[in-house]
């Protein structure tokens, strides 16, 4: 009996780090928020039936005693085989803040622990809770870091705030939108830097503590321009990162749908994004998607220019106007129109009508930063497009367009808009849509529709996820044999070599979810 | 915020006492509400070291005693800037001095003028001003500066390498230079600067003890026909491959028919601090009009042509007579920087120096055009069998 009794402790302690580890993981990508992380748990109750179970186990004990200990062993074994170094596409970052993390829950942890040679009654159910509740004792850990964590920020925050001050001559440009602010990015960075030395936040950074990183660790001395991506999920994210970086200049690339769960409304998504322009300087240079109709809808209170692509009614107010834009395998050309010039055959690798749009938006930019059209020309021709977000990539005998980050409605719309251009035979791998709020499925649903009017194959990816977008596709008659259903990313992209056809393949990949959904 | 850079002089080489006087110079004049001026002098053995007295010529005459109170230092690339760190580090406290974010070499001759220190930055990751690694070796070696200049359509004089190996037989190699040249003739070292084992001879003994002196200074020589009626012009020209400029054009005038090392920098000596800028010269040079921009023209075109960037000195040999002229070398660290030939068209030292920084950054981002890469590549790992893998 003693020998299960401590074999039990130890399976249980094994299955808690286990636990601990992967809720701090989840925890990590819902930005250490209690919030967002108790309203992931309640949509993932399935994850919780160990948990649960353990608990029971744990109250039945006090009455039937030590009988129900087998079956608490079984629920850990269980548990520990399925969650044991558990595959990951973003793995667990072991910052500095997940160690003190760490630290303060195992303190609790132990302290939980010790119970057992305390009392002899509740013993089995100590064993029980510290794994049943280990989700939540994380929280309460972070709960009681929040001083330090707080601590720490504002030490960071302050340091990169004095860098930037000793840094008088930097300029920086902030860049803000629902959609396309990372790709607005890479474009902006690729052409100032034919003429200065250019910083950006590196990858998807686009939160105060990464722009804070950015500035303490990348910023030189030499640096001439700083660009800047500023992501919100909440109202007042972007007047916070404001508050640290003080854009010279702006760019709003977009206002739509995206993170509407925790904004709440449209109209506090449109609030936070025009925060960026309530912080910049009188005479800044503040450039607007003029093609969003969010925007224009919401036009600020202070001076700016519209940029975007030509449309019948609407781009009489542009001030940078892309015109006369064709797309090829090669990537597209177009020209620009500013109240100045008409620059004719720029091209640039790239495709999609919302990279026309970004392209025009950086082009304005650099423009206003003083490059001339035969400076840009050439660093034009040096954009990639960026990984994962429509960019065409040739793999021997199949094209891909990779376009797996965070899809939209309207991005998924343009994407497929994108994939019917080519000839090919067009195949679709998506999990489809999340972090939609209500409309979720609708959307869905929708978008398995706009799929059969353009693809030959669809692969969907997780049963789920599957369901709405298999329901739009059989609406509009779409053949159930050319549907297949993956139960990973990774099978789905084996199933493509399956499929048979004398066409050369072209496939679009579309959306890819991180591990908390 | 200043921007942090490394002035590095010094070095292996027979110049080294020359690259003082040029460094000191410059690091008077780089601007200091801009920079940090960080001096990291070379020993004759290779070894860095840093003072911050280094900025003053006094410091250097007793260059024991200053490398006594001097730290050794050391180099290191970590997250993207170069650290300049105490060597050998310190087992408690701190080991690391200063970022450096640019470096600006003002070291003349082989080993540090040649291509050999330029790779050691780039090797860093460190922007530095002055010709890259390849223009660099390119300029130190006057026969191949002299065949990809004829390659290219440049004016250039014949010439003859003899290696060391040749020259076990010193008696086939001097033959062989009467069979092909007549005299008088120049033999110099293939890849010195500063007119050391530089000779003209007249006669079969005099080439014969040129021969042996050339062959102590480098392991290969040039033969080349003297140009009659010669004068001396040289041009500076600032820029990169896009755009570049000429300097005023001098004529260094010297007793003799060459300039050798003496001439060229003993006289101006030490204490005199001024290095080249005190040389015997005239500024600008006593030519016709069409002359000064032929060769200025030229000198730009072929800046452009051999990649080089920032400073250069390009030394043209003239014909009086005929008025024909030939490029005769590359200086791509010239002496003192040629300040004082672009001091005469109105470029003050400060923004000749601004400039070579500038284009020292501009090149290394160039080089360092952003590639993207994201940590997530799950294209890469998919099962796509042996054609994914092709990639």
């Amino acid at each position: 009996m003693e020998i299960i009794f401590y074999l039990s402790i130890i399976l249980s302690a094994i299955a808690s780090v286990i636990s601990i580890i992967n809720n701090i993981h989840i925890f990590q990508l819902n930005y250490y928020r209690t919030d967002t992380q108790l309203s992931w748990l309640m949509k993932n109750k399935c994850l919780l039936v160990f948990n649960a179970f353990a608990f029971l186990l744990g109250i039945f004990s006090i009455k039937l005693w030590y009988s129900p200990i087998i079956l608490l062993i079984v629920i850990f074994l269980f548990y520990i085989k399925k969650n044991y170094k558990k595959e990951t596409k973003k793995p667990l970052v072991y910052t500095a803040r997940v160690k003190r993390l760490l630290v303060t829950t195992f303190i609790i942890v132990l302290a939980l622990y010790s119970l057992i040679f305390i009392t002899s009654t509740l013993d089995v159910l100590v064993i029980a809770c510290v794994f049943a509740f280990s989700p939540v004792i994380i929280l309460i850990a972070n709960l009681i870091n929040q001083p330090i964590e707080k601590a720490v920020q504002r030490y960071y925050i302050n340091d990169a705030k004095k860098i930037l001050k000793s840094h008088s001559s930097l300029i920086i440009i902030g860049i803000t939108g629902s959609y396309g602010k990372t790709s607005m990015k890479y474009y902006l960075t690729t052409i100032l830097n034919g003429k200065f030395n250019t910083l950006m936040t590196p990858e998807s950074y686009n939160t105060p503590m990464g722009i804070v990183k950015t500035i303490r660790t990348e910023l030189k001395p030499t640096h001439q321009i700083f660009v800047c991506e500023m992501g919100a999920k909440w109202v007042n994210d972007i007047k916070e990162i404001c508050d640290i970086v003080h854009p010279h200049h702006g760019i709003i690339t977009s206002i739509g749908e995206q993170h509407l769960e925790s904004f709440g409304s449209l109209e506090n998504i449109v609030k936070t994004k025009l925060e960026l322009a309530d912080a910049l300087p009188e005479n800044a240079v503040l450039l607007m998607n003029g093609n969003s109709d969010a925007i224009i809808n919401n036009l600020p209170q202070r001076k700016y220019e519209l940029y975007g692509t030509q449309q019948a009614d609407k781009s009489d107010s542009f001030s940078y106007t892309a015109f006369d834009i064709k797309a090829s395998r090669s990537g597209m050309s177009f020209s620009i129109k500013s109240e100045k010039e008409v620059a004719e055959n720029l091209s640039a690798k790239l495709l999609g009508e919302h990279n026309a749009i970004n392209l025009v938006g950086a082009v304005a930019m650099a423009m206003k930063m003083g490059m001339t059209i035969d400076e840009i020309r050439p660093q034009l021709r040096k954009i990639k497009g960026v990984p994962h977000r429509l960019q065409l990539l040739d793999k021997g005998d199949i094209t891909f367009i990779d376009d797996a980050y965070n899809s939209n409605p309207n991005g998924c719309k343009a994407a497929l808009d994108t994939l019917a251009l080519f000839d090919d035979y067009k195949v679709l791998v998506t999990p489809g849509m999340v972090e939609l709020g209500g409309m979720q499925d609708e959307l869905n649903e929708q978008f398995g529709r706009q799929a059969a009017k353009v693809c030959d194959y669809v692969i969907l990816v997780g049963e789920k996820q599957a369901v709405p977008i298999k329901k739009g596709l059989y609406e509009e008659n779409f053949p159930a044999k050319q549907i297949f259903v993956a139960s990973s990313i990774h099978s789905a992209l084996s199933h493509i070599n399956v499929i048979k056809t004398d066409k050369r393949k072209i496939v679009l990949l579309e959306n890819d979810l991180p591990d908390n959904y | 915020m200043k921007i942090r850079v490394g002035v590095f002089f010094g070095g292996k080489s027979v110049e080294h006492e020359v690259s003082v006087i040029s460094a000191v110079q410059a690091m008077k004049n780089l601007n200091e509400e801009k920079y940090d001026i960080i001096p990291i002098y070379i020993t004759k053995k290779g070894e860095f070291f840093t003072n911050a007295v280094m900025r003053e010529i006094k410091a250097f005459e007793d260059v024991d005693l200053l490398l006594q109170k001097s730290q050794r230092v050391t180099f290191i690339n970590y997250e993207n800037k170069v650290v300049m760190t105490k060597y050998p580090a310190k087992k408690l406290g701190k080991n690391d001095i200063s970022y450096i974010d640019v470096a600006l070499p003002v070291t003349h001759g082989t080993n540090v003028e040649d291509g050999a220190l330029q790779g050691y930055f780039k090797s860093l990751g460190l922007p530095f001003a002055g010709c890259d690694v390849l223009s660099s070796a390119i300029g130190m070696d006057k026969y191949v500066s002299k065949v990809l200049l004829r390659n290219g359509g440049f004016p250039v004089v014949d010439g003859y390498r003899y290696s060391f190996v040749n020259y076990k037989n010193p008696e086939n190699v001097v033959n062989d230079i009467e069979k092909k040249l007549e005299y008088p003739i120049i033999i110099k070292p293939v890849n010195l600067g500063s007119s050391i084992g530089i000779s003209k001879v007249n006669t079969k003994e005099e080439l014969e003890v040129a021969l042996e002196d050339a062959f102590s200074y480098a392991s290969a020589i040039i033969a080349e026909p003297c140009v009659a009626n010669l004068r001396e012009i040289n041009c500076s020209v600032l820029g990169d491959i896009e755009f570049a400029e000429a300097s005023e054009c001098e004529e260094p005038l010297n007793a003799s028919d060459i300039l050798n090392f003496h001439d060229k920098y003993e006289d101006g000596g030490k204490s005199s601090k001024a290095g080249m800028a005190s040389l015997k010269r005239k500024i600008p040079a006593n030519i016709s009009d069409e002359l000064r921009e032929n060769i200025r023209k030229t000198a730009v075109e072929s800046f452009k042509y051999l990649n080089c960037n920032g400073v250069a000195r390009i030394d043209f040999l003239l014909n009086n007579h005929t008025q024909e002229f030939y490029i005769n070398e590359f200086n791509t660290i010239p002496g003192s920087l040629s300040f004082y030939l672009w001091d005469k068209i109105g470029m003050k030292y400060n923004a000749l120096l601004d400039r070579m920084i500038e284009l020292a950054l501009k090149r290394f981002r160039q080089e360092s055009e952003i590639t993207f890469s994201f940590d997530t590549n799950i294209l890469s790992n998919a099962g796509l069998g042996s054609k994914g893998s092709k990639l």
